[in-house]
């Protein structure tokens, strides 16, 4: 220590003046920038585009398949902000932290640029006339059976194309594949009332039953379903709506309940008869069938079974007695197991004793243009092409709109299995895990910058088609629109038939005008209706409205009794799906990495949820990394401490632990799709996401968790804002 | 007295350091109000004074975005080729080749900004000229001259005003007549949302108000 008499005082009265000298020489026009920065004038341009006016343009969000409509806001030629269009009746004017995140996937920094020329390890930029030439050469003379195109949802005009362009050939393999869809449930519903998605109505509902469908945070048609819920909670005849929520691992949904149960993973079905037995029990009439098939489900079984007190079961079922119409929900939590199908039809057949077939299950419009519905994905189609590729029998592998390198489970060994193919083309806006195993990687404009069209899948109260326009010019010369590409694609191939369109552009807007009666501007001259098409973004439209068959039966329901624990692998891992991540197709978006998870409040990293008295069991405190391994390999992550889990079961969030797919995204966290051992539903096919069993032990070191609570923030600064009530506390007769 | 020297030697060497460090870092030296600002070199020459003086042509016809919005912004090419493809005199002139040469390559022409404020700062040339031009009637060169300096003399623009935030500031302490209908100036402001006033108190006398003084106004 310095010890001069030149106290603290002297030093910050020196340190004064010096700022008042810089402050000094700072004045007069220092900080004036002439001649420095360039201003960029337009060379031509409408009226309306005035620097620092804002115009607005509506466009459909892509970020996701529920199709809401959205409004971007541009300024000096350059798209600023998406927000939601009011006239969407989907959304209405809303959006959700995923589709606010659009603009990045549009800026992205890491997006392709150049279609690229595998070359030994590495691609080379070539022109799109060599690319094209190139698909024409490898695709001269291979038949139909030779060529595979996997490809995401698709909907549209662009499902159109990719149709006629795989017609040209005679293939019929096209593998629309979704890591995570609602497949299983589609199934069911099909057989329990006739449509694969019926319209839920939650805002009519009473009482809410879901059985783990996450529908605030990220299950079919979020948005919709958070102003359903809004007009829910608001009440029907002045009585606010009631959330019951049963799920292994806590979801957003469930945070959001009145009443949350945990339930031992994969018996939600036995919990569904059981309830049908209660309530039969409690005077709810049941069908002959119905009564047999869930006889022997009594409520000490079935609350031993699941885990579920038999209490609980008693409050659940006078609830539903007491207020109706209610709803019952299945969602992914339901469906991930081997008996995913049988899990989903115990649950609409719970529906349909409670007679809300019909009053809170509705039948939805369909747009009435077939050839444009949508073909929803599946990860029974992705297990179809492996064991294709494996098989060896393409020559020819297109691949758009998905990532399976990155989502199939590495036990289905696709990257492997995707080499044996002859020439792999992958359409792409970034160079992620399967474009990284192309021959060909072909640039695409990002989806404020292309054309489209689009059927989305959940109709909220009309049937609609919504129309995706750039908002703004391409930020990279050399990108391609999918239906521009495809539209090349099929002049090699029927050159006469696509001649007269000189762009995919130009063959929406033939397309559309040519049933423009149909499509509700029969009155109006071609460029008038195509413009209030253009500034809409949307075209209602008068739906086909089918038939709700309300014919749930209980035949052929057989549930297994709960599954045995195993001893080597005593745990089961829930992969959860994170509403902002997703199956990670967007985890390059850097908003989307820094928004805390709803739950944990943890950023930019995996985790590993754990039920506090397991961890005490285990000796793991929040941070340590924890290495959790199963049959078909292991991760390693740091591990979170969660009263919301079953003590049973671990769970690690989708999306991260990418080795691709650029700077925001590689190398951040873990990848749980790695380790899932290859369980499939019976019924359908589909790839059982939470059938994966693991074992848990501490590797070693301790980091600390980044996450937006502090160290207290579990705790509400010891000030018990919130407190928490177990469900067994829960007063029926205070609630109802 | 020894501490109070060591002390003022110290006192005076940092402030000269940091008076040194603070101008070494900005490369306009100290500016009076007289002073103009850098010569720039533009992409093509435009003659100033061809335009605004020989051939009087109002300032907003080019700069029409200055009345309609916070920035002046530039025209767009397609503006200048507007009126230059039916003058054939000037056609081989070097900087109308130039300018050709743009159109046909369709590229917007690279401008140097002028007057550009740091980004902290917010400039609304609308209300500006909604107040001092449609309001009181005053000619344009004279409004846009306020800030801009004597731009019909010029060639390629040059700063011609500190643009400092005092030299801002010593204007809109001055007293404005108010001139358009409605309202009363708010402690002697103008208010920043509205310019109405009424022109005229009931003595009769001109009502004037100085220009708005709020932090948030240009500091958003």
């Amino acid at each position: 220590m310095m010890n001069s008499g030149f106290d603290r005082r002297d030093f910050l009265k020196v340190l004064g003046w010096g700022g008042a000298a810089v402050a000094l020489s700072g004045c007069g026009n220092g900080s004036v920038e002439d001649g420095k920065e360039t201003v960029v004038s337009y060379v031509e341009t409408n009226d309306y585009m005035i620097p620092s006016i804002s115009v607005y343009f509506n466009s459909t969000c892509a970020q996701c398949d529920a199709g809401c409509s959205i409004t971007g806001r541009l300024r000096e030629g350059r798209v600023l902000k998406l927000e939601g269009n009011p006239d969407s009746t989907i959304n209405r004017g809303k959006t959700c932290g995923l589709g606010q995140a659009g603009v990045q996937h549009h800026y992205n920094p890491d997006r392709v640029r150049e279609p690229l020329l595998r070359t030994g390890s590495s691609g080379e930029a070539i022109t799109w006339e060599k690319a094209y030439a190139l698909i024409a050469e490898k695709t001269k003379g291979v038949s139909g059976e030779e060529i595979a195109f996997l490809s995401g949802g698709v909907s549209g005009h662009l499902k159109v194309l990719l149709g006629n362009y795989l017609d040209s050939f005679g293939c019929k393999n096209h593998f629309a594949y979704e890591a995570i869809a609602p497949a299983v449930l589609r199934a069911a519903n099909k057989k329990s009332y006739g449509v694969e998605m019926p319209r839920f109505n939650i805002g009519k509902a009473k009482v809410v039953l879901s059985f783990g469908a996450d529908f605030l945070g990220s299950w079919v048609s979020p948005v919709h379903f958070s102003q359903q819920y809004a007009q829910f909670r608001k009440g029907v005849d002045g009585q606010r709506g009631v959330l019951i929520q049963v799920e292994s691992k806590m979801t957003l949904t469930g945070a959001n309940a009145d009443r949350w149960l945990v339930v031992r993973p994969g018996t939600e079905g036995i919990l569904a008869l059981g309830l049908i037995n209660a309530l039969g029990a409690h005077g709810v009439a049941l069908s002959g069938d119905v009564a047999a098939a869930v006889k022997g489900y009594d409520k000490a079984r079935v609350s031993k079974d699941t885990g579920v007190s038999a209490e609980q079961i008693d409050k659940i079922v006078a609830l539903l007695k007491a207020r109706t119409p209610s709803l019952v929900l299945a969602g992914s939590a339901a469906e991930g197991y081997a008996h995913g199908s049988q899990n989903a039809a115990a649950i609409n057949l719970l529906n349909q004793v409670l007679g809300n077939v019909g009053k809170t299950v509705e039948v939805a419009e369909v747009v009435p243009f077939p050839q444009m519905a949508p073909t929803t994905g599946n990860t029974a189609a992705l297990r179809k092409l492996n064991d294709g590729l494996a098989a060896g029998k393409y020559k020819v592998l297109f691949s758009y709109a998905a990532n399976p390198v990155f989502t199939a489970p590495g036990a289905m060994k696709f990257k492997d299995n995707m080499a044996k193919a002859g020439f792999k083309v992958v359409f792409a806006h970034y160079l992620d895990e399967t474009a990284l195993q192309a021959d060909l990687v072909l640039p695409l404009d990002s989806a404020l910058e292309d054309w489209n069209t689009q059927v989305p899948e959940y109709l909220a109260t009309c049937a609609q088609i919504n129309i995706q326009q750039p908002l703004m010019e391409k930020l990279h010369a050399n990108t391609r629109g999918m239906g521009d590409i495809l539209l090349a694609l099929l002049k090699q191939r029927r050159a006469e038939e696509y001649k007269g369109f000189e762009d995919y552009y130009a063959y929406l807007r033939g397309a559309m005008l040519k049933n423009k009666a149909a499509l509700g501007g029969g009155k109006l001259d071609d460029d008038t209706f195509w413009n209030e098409t253009l500034s809409k973004g949307i075209v209602k439209l008068e739906g086909r409205v089918g038939g709700l068959s309300g014919r749930a039966s209980a035949a052929g329901l057989t549930l297994p009794a709960p599954a045995a624990v195993d001893a080597q692998y005593p745990l089961q891992l829930i992969p959860s799906v994170n509403a902002s991540l997703r199956d990670g197709r967007h985890t390059n978006q850097p908003w989307l990495q820094e928004s805390p998870d709803p739950l944990t409040t943890i950023v930019w990293d995996s985790w590993v949820e754990i039920h506090p008295r397991k961890a005490a069991e285990l000796g793991i405190v929040e941070g340590d990394i924890v290495e959790v391994s199963g049959k078909n390999g292991s991760i390693k992550a740091q591990a979170y401490l969660f009263p919301g889990i079953h003590p049973d079961a671990v769970s690690i969030p989708l999306g991260r632990g990418h080795e691709a797919m650029g700077r925001y995204a590689k190398g951040y966290g873990v990848n749980p799709f790695q380790i899932l051992d290859p369980v499939f539903d019976k019924e359908t096919g589909e790839l059982a996401l939470h059938e994966t069993r693991v074992k848990i032990s501490k590797a070693g070191s301790r980091v600390i968790v980044v996450k937006d609570e502090g160290v207290v923030g579990g705790m509400q600064m010891g000030k018990k804002i919130a407190v928490r009530v177990s469900s067994d506390k829960v007063k029926l007769s205070e609630e109802v | 007295m020894h501490r109070f020297l060591r002390l003022s030697v110290l006192l005076m060497g940092l402030f000269a350091a940091a008076s040194t460090f603070a101008v070494d870092a900005q490369t306009p030296a100290l500016t009076t109000e007289d002073d103009l600002g850098p010569a720039i070199e533009q992409p093509i020459e435009f003659p100033h004074v061809r335009h605004a003086k020989d051939m009087q042509i109002n300032c907003m016809y080019c700069h029409t975005y200055a009345r309609r919005s916070a920035v002046a912004g530039i025209p767009p090419l397609q503006k200048c080729i507007g009126c230059h493809q039916y003058i054939e005199s000037v056609k081989d002139k070097p900087r109308i080749k130039t300018l050709f040469e743009y159109w046909d390559a369709k590229k917007a022409i690279p401008w140097k900004k002028v007057h550009d404020l740091p980004d902290f700062v917010r400039f609304n040339h609308e209300r500006h000229i909604k107040r001092f031009y449609f309001q009181q009637n005053r000619p344009v060169q004279e409004v846009c001259g306020y800030c801009h300096g004597d731009v019909k003399e010029m060639t390629v623009a040059r700063r011609s005003k500190l643009l400092s935030m005092g030299w801002c500031v010593s204007c809109h302490q001055k007293e404005h007549p108010v001139s358009a209908e409605g309202g009363t100036p708010v402690g002697n402001q103008v208010p920043w949302y509205s310019m109405k006033k009424p022109p005229a108190d009931a003595s009769g006398k001109v009502i004037k108000a100085k220009g708005p003084n709020d932090c948030s106004v240009c500091h958003k």
